[in-house]
This record gives C-alpha cells, structure tokens and sequence, in this order.
C-alpha cells in the first residue's frame, strides 16, 4: 500500500507490509531500484565512482535539488505545484549573502535567506488561494517575478567578499568525511517525514491533494493550510539557495535557474502524483539522487552534457507515464 | 405485427417475469386506462426492448426490463428516482452496454453496442447535463462531427444557411452564429433538440428535458415534439412530472427496481395507478424498530432560500427524532442540506442550533456548531480516497488526536479499529485505502467520522445509495442508535419504503419549495409520491 511509505519517510523499500499485487509493489520500489541499479552499474563501469571524494561530492551537488524537492513533495501532495523555486532560491541566496556581507553572522543570514523564500511561499500561496489563480499560472507568475527582483537589487552582478566560514555550509565535512550539506539534508528530511506523519499540516496536505472537496466538507481549514504549505517549501528553497551560495562563494543573481525542472521531476520519479494526494519524502529524495548519477555518472563516463538532458528528460517522461500507467489500472 | 402493439400478450413471459404479476396488482376500478385501449390505433413497432439486464458494481439496475416504442409515438418513461430509467434509454443510445437481452429496430435484432450504431440507425439523445461545447457557434454546435464540406474544408457558408433553415422551420428563435456559451439553459436544450433535427433521427430520447426550463419553455418543448411526430419521428420522454407527461405523451411505461411493472396509454387525470405501479413495493422488515423520546428542537430553519434552487424552507428537526426529506431529484433537497451545512450560502433566511441563531458560512462553521453531513456523492465530497480507512475516521477530528504537538498515531489506530469493530467495517487493515472498500463499507467509514467527530445533529443525504442490502441494515441501526441518544437527524432519500421505515415525520419537496410535511405513521408512500410529482395539488382527490 501506498501509504505504507507515504507514512514511513527514509526507511525506504523496507516495511512493506501489506499484501498487494506484485506490480503494486514493483512501481513502489522503482525509484529505489533505479538508484540502486545505476549505483552498481556505475561503481563497476565508471573509474573513480567509487571513491569517497566522488560520492561527497554526488552529495553537495544533490544536496540543493534534494532539499528544494522536500518543500516541493509537500506541495505536490496537496494537489499544487511550485515552478517559482529555481528563482526564490536565487532571490534568497542574494537575500543571505548580502546580510553577509553586511557583517552579520551566518546562522542570521541563513535565517534572512529562509525568511526571503518563505516570504515568496507567502505570495504563492496569497495568489492562490484569495486570488484563485491555479497554482502553475500564479508561481510561473513569480518566478518570473522574484528572478527579476533578484537581477534589480543586484544590478546582475553577484555578490561577493564573503566571509571564509561562509564556506563550510555547502563544502565542509563533519568527522572529517560527512559532508555538511548531507547532514542538513538528512535533518530536514526527517523534519519534513515527522510533519507528513504526525502533524496535521501533513495529514491535511494528503487529505487536501486527495480530494479537496472531501476536505473542505469535513471542515479543514484548507486556504490556512496551503498558504503554510507553500511557505514551508519557500522557506527550504531558501535554505537551499544559501547552501548553493556557500558552495560557489559568491551570490549569484542567476543560481538556480532551471533547477524548477530537476526537483519537479525529482519528486514526480519519486512516486508523488501530479495530480496531488501521494508522494514521498524517500521517493523524492531518491528521484534526486537517481537525477544526479545520471549526471555524475555521464561526467566520469565522458558523455557530452547535451545528452545527459536528453537523458534526463527521457526519465521524467518514463516516471509520469508509469504514473499514468498506475493510475488507469486503478480503474480511475 | 398485425395484433395491437399495446397488448401485453405479445411480451416474451418467463416463469419470473414482471409482467406476470405487476400489471395485474394495478389493473381493475383503479386503473381503467390500463388496459388495451383500442380507440389509440396501434402503430408499427419501431424499438422493442426485451429482458435488458444491466448492473453496475454488483448492484442489478435493470432485472429484464422492456421497453417497446412505436412509429411516430411519444412514450412516456416513468419511474422512480433509481428505477433505472436513465439506463435503459442509455443503453438504447449506446452509451452503455447491456449484458444482456435483445433489442430489434424495425423487427430485425441489432447488436446496438456503441454510440456511433445508436447515431447510424438514428437514435439521438438528449442529455439531462447538456453536451454542447460552449465556446463554438449554434451552427458549429447542430452539425458538430458531420460538418458540411467542400473539398477538404468545412463549407462554412452552407454551415450557417443549413442551420438557419432548420432553426426557421423548426420556429426556434436563434441566431446560427450566436456562440453557445451566451445561451440560456433553455436555448441550449433547443439547440440540441435542433441537432437531433439535423442529424435526421428516428428517435429523439430526452431525459428530464423540462427539469430546467420555465413554463413557457415547455409549451414550446411540445409544439417541436409535436412536430417531431408529424414528421414520423419517436419520441421517448423520460420525465417525473406526470402532469406534463399527460399534455403530450401517448402511451407510458413504468419502471420499478429496475423491472418493467406497467405499460399502457398515458392517463390524462387519474394519476392513482401511474403513481401506484411507481412505488408499489413491499415494506421489508429490516427497519429497526425505535423509540422516539422527543426532546427540545435542535435545528430550526426559516425561510431558507438560495437563488432559483430553493425558496421559503421552514421546518425544525428535534432532539430524537428522525426526519425524512422526500422529492424526485432536482426538487432541491441536497441544495437545501448544503445549504443548512455551509457548504453553500443561503442567500435568505436563518438557522437556529438548540435555539440560537447560528450563522454557518463554511462547512467549519457548521461543524463547530455540531451538524455533520454524509454528502450524497461519497467519492466527491465524502471521503479522501488516496488516504487509510483510519485517515478518512478520523480526517475530520484530527485536533482529539494531538499530544504534544504530533499525532497520537498508536490513538489513532485505536480509535480506527473501535468503529471497525463497532460499525463492523469490513477492511482488510486500517491501513487499506477508503477506494478499495465497497460502497456500504464506504459509507459506514463516512458515518464512522462523524460519530468520532460527535456531532449531535446529522445531515444525512440519501445514505443508502449504492450501498447492499447487509450494510444498509447497520446504517439504518446506527441512526436510529444515534436519534435514541439525542441526535437530531435529517435524511434525504429517494427509497420511500427506508423513508416511511425510519422517520418520524417526512418533509417532501418539490420545484426548490417544500409542499407538505407528513406524519410518517399516518401516511403511505402513494401519498408521499403524489406530492412529490404533483405538489400542492396532491391533496386534491384521486
């Protein structure tokens, strides 16, 4: 069942209790499988895959899709989507990188950069749902909006002479080999796996992209609960956007441009439904790590980067058609 | 076929047919007109339907109904609300298949399987949810997929001057070039009438086609129908109003549990029979028994109205009491129960909750105000489908569930299992998805959240349909288990023997108004159904 993993962040395949069919169970632990088989093909045919500064190195780069993709799952579970994030983590990469520049300490500028993308949830969420604009139209909207906000505070020209310690977000190491931005990332996954399970705004969040009307009628307070969702992913795209900052040194006014596209399909590989009601913190986080070995994995292999997007591409479209697929055997 | 196309003798009778025992039950000083009336000249079959059985999910709809319309004849199709009216002219329009029994077109059996053989042999049907696509013309619309063409290109030109002509002949007041999506309801149900025109049909099915049209609209509807006649065209009209159907409709067939109980001339005044043959089942003895202990009124409603869906709803529901709302569909029962739960805003009118007036703008409101409702449409507005049976229980209390700011899941899995064992929900885990169990279970799970949620007053909206036979029984003693602990209930239903079984009182509406309220022990369903279909004139003598 579904549900069993929709419950159950981070511990993956395992766990799978209830009896269902075998093709049930194949779909679910798809995405797994794909990152285990694309693991074992890369750590025997790629030199160098297998070594420990490669995989740190998978890690921070992913790290960034996949902590977006966190925020990006709970929306994509109420029935929403957020096409906005590559530019709000922009926007709040500058936002922090200026407090920091400004003199101010690290943990307040991460908590500038979140309060920036929380602030673009805010809007998402306000025009969605006092204006009613569909959520494609009105964060297609923004994302527009908060790119070129981002390109008028810093006259396109990124802002730099930050503080060294700065660096340690996005490429320190904990225990001299975990890399830092793998840890927040299993931090907030776990924070983000607590909510969906125990907390109403999770509950609500399924109970809203399952069936809206059916939510309303039983009283959930559903415009409330949107706008706090939309404001959680702001806030982890924010965060993001600080890490990705850390990582290059510099705010860049263009960083995150595109990456809209690589945590959508993250999440959509991962099990979550376009069309809202199921999704996973573990399959998304395992449709980001799936996203980034194909990259890694062409890079060692030399592939040219023109195909690794055909490639990726071709996978999200598989993803939404074994979506399409599942649902119409459902029997709709 | 030379013997007279009313006589019953011609129908195919098995050991178990209805036809055997039904029309024998009505026939005598109740109903003269039943009986072959020779001075109707029988005309040349043009459809015969026979033995038809259809089912959905388990549930039988038609039990070998028939159907038999002639040449040129305006039939009547009559039935209550989930007789199966709908589809049996379905299956003749091809839009469902049946799966078994057989169907002959001018006396040669057709396979009549799929839309596009329904549209060849030229039966045309007229839908109750017009299907038109707003954004093209009236023109565009009436010769939508069998466009005039010239060459490769559609003959726009011809397109226009045809449709015009047609619209002339037929004396419709419509523009060709009008986009349909600036209509009124009434002219867009012309325009498919029109279509039917155009595409040259033998038969023209229309299902409800005056439930949204005024007066005025309707005497219009039957001069085109009429018109239709004159040209040799058939007719079926299926339709709750027996008083419209006695201006225009030459024979009538009645449909009951989806069994075919009467066919014969259309009456002119004495309904009796008509409304009899309708209703007449026996009353099972699956209801329950209860007793009513009255106490204070805990939902009063006055002068409720809404737009052009209902007007002027004034009655009370006490503490212990069962309340039925009767009423064919779009008589405006469930618009009047959303209304009274929030979910849509009633623009006249007040609730009292024990007395106090309670203004619910949101269905939160109404359930803070302690009303529940079990929507008539589980899957849209009554259950998550995607989330747990333990989910959907507890979806609409979730805050009981809170310690310490997470979810007491272990509580909730409890709480699950107790209106499992309770309502005797039959679900392979707590865990299994609210869309896998049956209709009954489903609605058992829907009865279960409010019971968890402890409303005092319920809104219950045709609670039954959809649902066997075993898990209606649980339903019905979970309500009436509810009245004798003091809550208010207010029950819709279309199933007049679970109305008369269950209530105290019966409020029937009909046209958005609320016609009589009835005494439950003091009255019958005969009586319930002549206001239902006739309204205040119901108390006229038969």
């Amino acid at each position: 069942m579904d549900n069993n993993l929709a419950e159950t962040p981070l511990t993956a395949v395992a766990g799978v209790s209830e009896p269902s069919s075998t093709r049930d169970w194949l779909e679910r632990v798809l995405p797994f499988a794909s990152v285990a088989g694309l693991f074992l093909l890369l750590s025997i045919f790629a030199p160098y895959f297998l070594t420990v500064q490669n995989l740190s190195s998978v890690c921070r780069q992913t790290a960034v899709i996949n902590i977006i993709a966190l925020g990006m799952t709970l929306i994509m579970i109420s029935g929403g989507i957020d096409l906005s994030v590559g530019s709000v983590m922009g926007f709040a990469g500058i936002c922090g990188t200026l407090l920091l520049q400004a003199g101010f300490p690290l943990i307040p500028s991460i908590a500038g950069a979140m309060i920036a993308g929380a602030a673009w949830g805010l809007v998402n969420s306000g025009l969605i749902t006092l204006l009613k604009v569909s959520p494609f139209i009105a964060t297609l909207g923004t994302m527009g909006a908060a790119r070129g906000l981002t390109l008028v505070i810093t006259n396109g020209m990124p802002v730099v002479k930050l503080p060294d310690s700065f660096g340690y977000l996005g490429d320190g190491s904990m225990a001299g080999i975990i890399p830092v931005p793998l840890v927040v990332l299993v931090v907030l996954a776990l924070l983000t796996g607590f909510i969906l399970k125990y907390t109403r705004l999770g509950r609500y969040a399924y109970a809203i992209g399952s069936n809206v009307e059916a939510a309303r009628y039983a009283g959930v307070p559903i415009r409330r609960y949107l706008v706090a969702i939309y404001t959680f992913g702001g806030a982890m795209t924010g965060l993001a956007g600080m890490i990705e900052g850390s990582r290059l040194m510099t705010g860049q006014p263009t960083a995150g441009q595109g990456y809209e596209l690589s945590v959508i399909a993250a999440v959509v590989i991962g099990g979550a439904s376009l069309s809202g009601g199921e999704g996973t913190v573990a399959g998304s986080i395992a449709g980001a790590f799936l996203i980034g070995l194909i990259s890694n994995g062409s890079n060692l292999l030399g592939v040219s980067p023109f195909w690794q997007q055909v490639v990726t591409g071709a996978v999200i479209v598989l993803a939404v058609a074994v979506d399409e697929l599942r649902k119409r055997r459902r029997g709709a | 076929m030379g013997q007279s196309f009313s006589d019953q003798a011609h129908l195919p009778i098995s050991p178990f047919s209805p036809f055997i025992a039904a029309p024998q039950k009505i026939a005598g000083e109740h109903m003269p007109a039943a009986q072959p009336n020779l001075s109707v000249p029988a005309p040349a079959p043009l459809v015969v339907m026979r033995q038809i059985e259809k089912s959905y999910g388990g549930v039988r709809i038609l039990k070998g109904a028939h159907l038999n319309v002639g040449v040129g004849e305006i039939h009547g199709l009559v039935g209550e609300n989930g007789a199966g009216k709908s589809t049996i002219v379905k299956i003749l329009a091809g839009e469902v298949v049946r799966e078994a029994g057989e169907i002959q077109w001018l006396e040669q059996f057709v396979p009549l399987e799929s839309r596009a053989e329904a549209e060849r042999l030229g039966i045309t049907m007229i839908h109750q949810e017009l299907n038109l696509a707003p954004h093209l013309t009236v023109a565009q619309n009436l010769f939508l997929g069998h466009e005039p063409r010239r060459g490769g290109w559609i003959d726009r030109s011809r397109e226009v001057s045809e449709a015009r002509r047609h619209l002339e002949r037929l004396e419709f007041d419509l523009d060709p070039q009008t986009p349909v999506r600036r209509l009124g309801p009434a002219q867009r149900q012309l325009v498919e009438i029109a279509r039917a025109v155009v595409r040259t049909a033998r038969l023209v099915i229309m299902d409800e086609p005056t439930s949204s049209l005024s007066a005025k609209e309707v005497g219009e509807l039957f001069r085109v129908v009429q018109q239709l006649k004159a040209e040799g065209t058939s007719v079926i009209f299926v339709s709750h109003r027996l008083e419209e159907l006695a201006e225009i409709v030459e024979r009538v067939s009645v449909l009951r549990d989806g069994e075919s109980v009467h066919e014969g001339p259309m009456p002119r005044q004495d309904f009796g029979g008509l409304i009899r043959a309708m209703v007449g089942r026996e009353l099972k003895d699956f209801y329950p028994a209860r007793v009513a202990r009255l106490g204070e009124i805990a939902l009063q409603v006055e002068h409720l109205g809404r737009g052009t869906e209902f007007q002027d709803i004034t009655f009370a529901v006490r503490h212990g009491e069962i309340v039925g709302m009767a009423g064919l569909i779009g008589a405006g029962r469930t618009e009047v129960v959303e209304a009274i739960f929030g979910a849509r805003t009633a623009d006249r009118g007040r609730t009292l909750i024990d007395g106090k007036e309670t203004h619910i703008r949101s269905p939160r409101d109404a359930i803070s105000a302690g009303l529940a409702l079990l929507t008539e449409d589980r899957k849209r507005t009554g259950l998550a489908l995607n989330l747990s049976v333990a989910q959907n229980v507890t979806l609409a209390n979730l805050t009981a569930l809170m310690r310490r700011g997470s979810l007491d899941l272990g509580e909730e899995e409890k709480v699950a299992q107790g209106y499992i064992d309770r309502l005797r929900i039959r679900a392979r885990s707590l865990n299994q998805k609210v869309s896998r169990l049956s209709g009954g279970n489903q609605q058992k799970v829907v009865l279960s959240k409010w019971l968890y949620r402890r409303a005092r007053i319920f809104l219950v909206d045709e609670p039954t349909r959809g649902v066997d036979v075993g898990a209606k029984t649980e339903i019905y003693r979970q309500l009436n288990g509810l009245a004798e602990s003091g809550a208010a209930i207010l029950m819709i239903s279309s199933d007049l023997p679970e109305i008369l079984g269950l209530t105290d009182r019966v409020l029937v509406m009909r046209g958005g108004r609320l016609v009589k309220e009835l005494v439950t022990a003091r009255t019958s369903q005969e009586e319930i159904m002549r206001y239902a279909t006739l309204g205040e004139y119901g108390q006229q003598p038969r």
